[in-house]
């Protein structure tokens, strides 16, 4: 989306709802909260849209999602370790052969419960840039840290996850 | 599990996450080039990270359940904007909204058809019994008008003489003076004449 326009509530919802809700939904393991979270993120866009100054939108929306991410999971005061819900199953359910499906489903069950084992900071890194695709520097801009941080820790969790997996590939 | 014994020594391993996603900083891909050329620790590093990276990006993107999209259709704006009445911020949005729903595109044009089809109609002379009637329903308000103007007028009329003509003060308050002064002159007229008076007391009836 173009940084020198400010996009209205529902051009966030339409356009940036489905990252957010992926981006929650691989943090969490968990639909349910994944839909919490795209509900408080538009809320708070929708109150701070009037005070946005018009520059990285992208940068400032990936902020205040993490930053609600962040209260969730000090709201609820504990580690989503939920299994695979159904949501995978019936995305993959559109695959043509079923031993694909099966092994699909299957992979995403692997990466997805070794992705729940990395430590939050490592498991945010990873998921902004590999499943909802932003830039490091992007990612610095959203977790308020150095490129050099989101580098190694992108790095790290990646390492992490390969040795979590046992599958060969 | 497997284990990476990757190079852990080395000082360009943690870039190999940056150069597989093109996210070195400037000066630093010739570094890392030249070291996977020599460290064999670092090239199964590569691999391996490529590996994971790749199988990281093949995880389905889920769909975002409805309930959580905004009810944005256009609605009342799509009529605006077939009979160009919004302001450009508005036909901007109507613009990109249209682009994405098919909804509303097929409201567009639905309501493009009607509006097309009332525009066609052709225009009608009313009928003439409605015509006449209406002719009638004038003539009668004309008439009344003309009954309460003139009604009115001989009011404002008589008013006005009366204010001329009547008795007043300087203060404009009713005198009632002269009116006593004429009692007077009658009752010293009774003196000489037996005048009957107009109401008999009470009591004095034969």
């Amino acid at each position: 989306m173009a940084d020198e326009r400010t996009p209205t509530w529902e051009d966030v919802a339409r356009v940036y709802g489905r990252k957010i809700y992926n981006f929650a939904y691989r943090l969490t393991g968990n639909p349910d909260d994944a839909a919490d979270l795209v509900q408080e993120v538009l809320l708070r866009v929708r109150k701070g849209l009037g005070s946005y100054t018009p520059g990285s939108f992208d940068g400032w929306l990936w902020r205040i999602t993490r930053n609600a991410f962040l209260d969730g999971v000090r709201k609820q005061k504990r580690r989503p370790t939920s299994p695979l819900p159904e949501d995978d199953r019936n995305v993959l359910a559109t695959s043509p052969s079923p031993d694909e499906v099966l092994a699909s489903v299957r992979l995403s069950e692997d990466i997805q419960s070794a992705l729940l084992k990395l430590p939050l900071d490592f498991r945010e890194c990873v998921v902004l840039c590999d499943v909802v695709g932003l830039t490091y520097e992007e990612i610095a801009e959203a977790i308020e840290s150095p490129v050099g941080t989101v580098r190694s820790r992108i790095h790290r969790g990646r390492k992490m996850l390969r040795e979590l997996l046992t599958w060969p590939v | 599990m497997a284990r990476v014994k990757a190079s852990r020594s080395c000082e360009t391993a943690e870039l190999v996450s940056a150069y597989l996603d093109g996210q070195l900083l400037p000066g630093e891909l010739d570094t890392v080039v030249a070291h996977l050329g020599e460290c064999a620790d670092c090239i199964e590093e590569f691999h391996r990270l490529k590996e994971i990276r790749a199988a990281l990006r093949t995880l389905p993107f889920l769909e975002m359940p409805e309930r959580l999209l905004p009810d944005t259709h256009l609605g009342e704006q799509l009529s605006a904007y077939l009979d160009g009445q919004l302001d450009t911020s508005e036909h901007d949005f109507v613009i990109s909204h249209l682009d994405f729903c098919t909804d509303c595109r097929l409201e567009l044009h639905e309501l493009d058809s009607a509006r097309t089809a009332i525009r066609s109609l052709p225009g009608l002379e009313p009928p003439e019994f409605l015509t006449v009637h209406q002719e009638r329903i004038k003539r009668e308000r004309w008439t009344r008008r003309r009954v309460v103007a003139a009604g009115v007028g001989i009011a404002a009329a008589a008013a006005f003489a009366f204010g001329i003509l009547g008795p007043t003060n300087e203060s404009g308050d009713l005198d009632i003076t002269p009116l006593f002064d004429q009692h007077q002159a009658r009752v010293s007229v009774d003196a000489g004449f037996n005048v009957i008076p107009a109401f008999a007391p009470a009591g004095d009836s034969p």
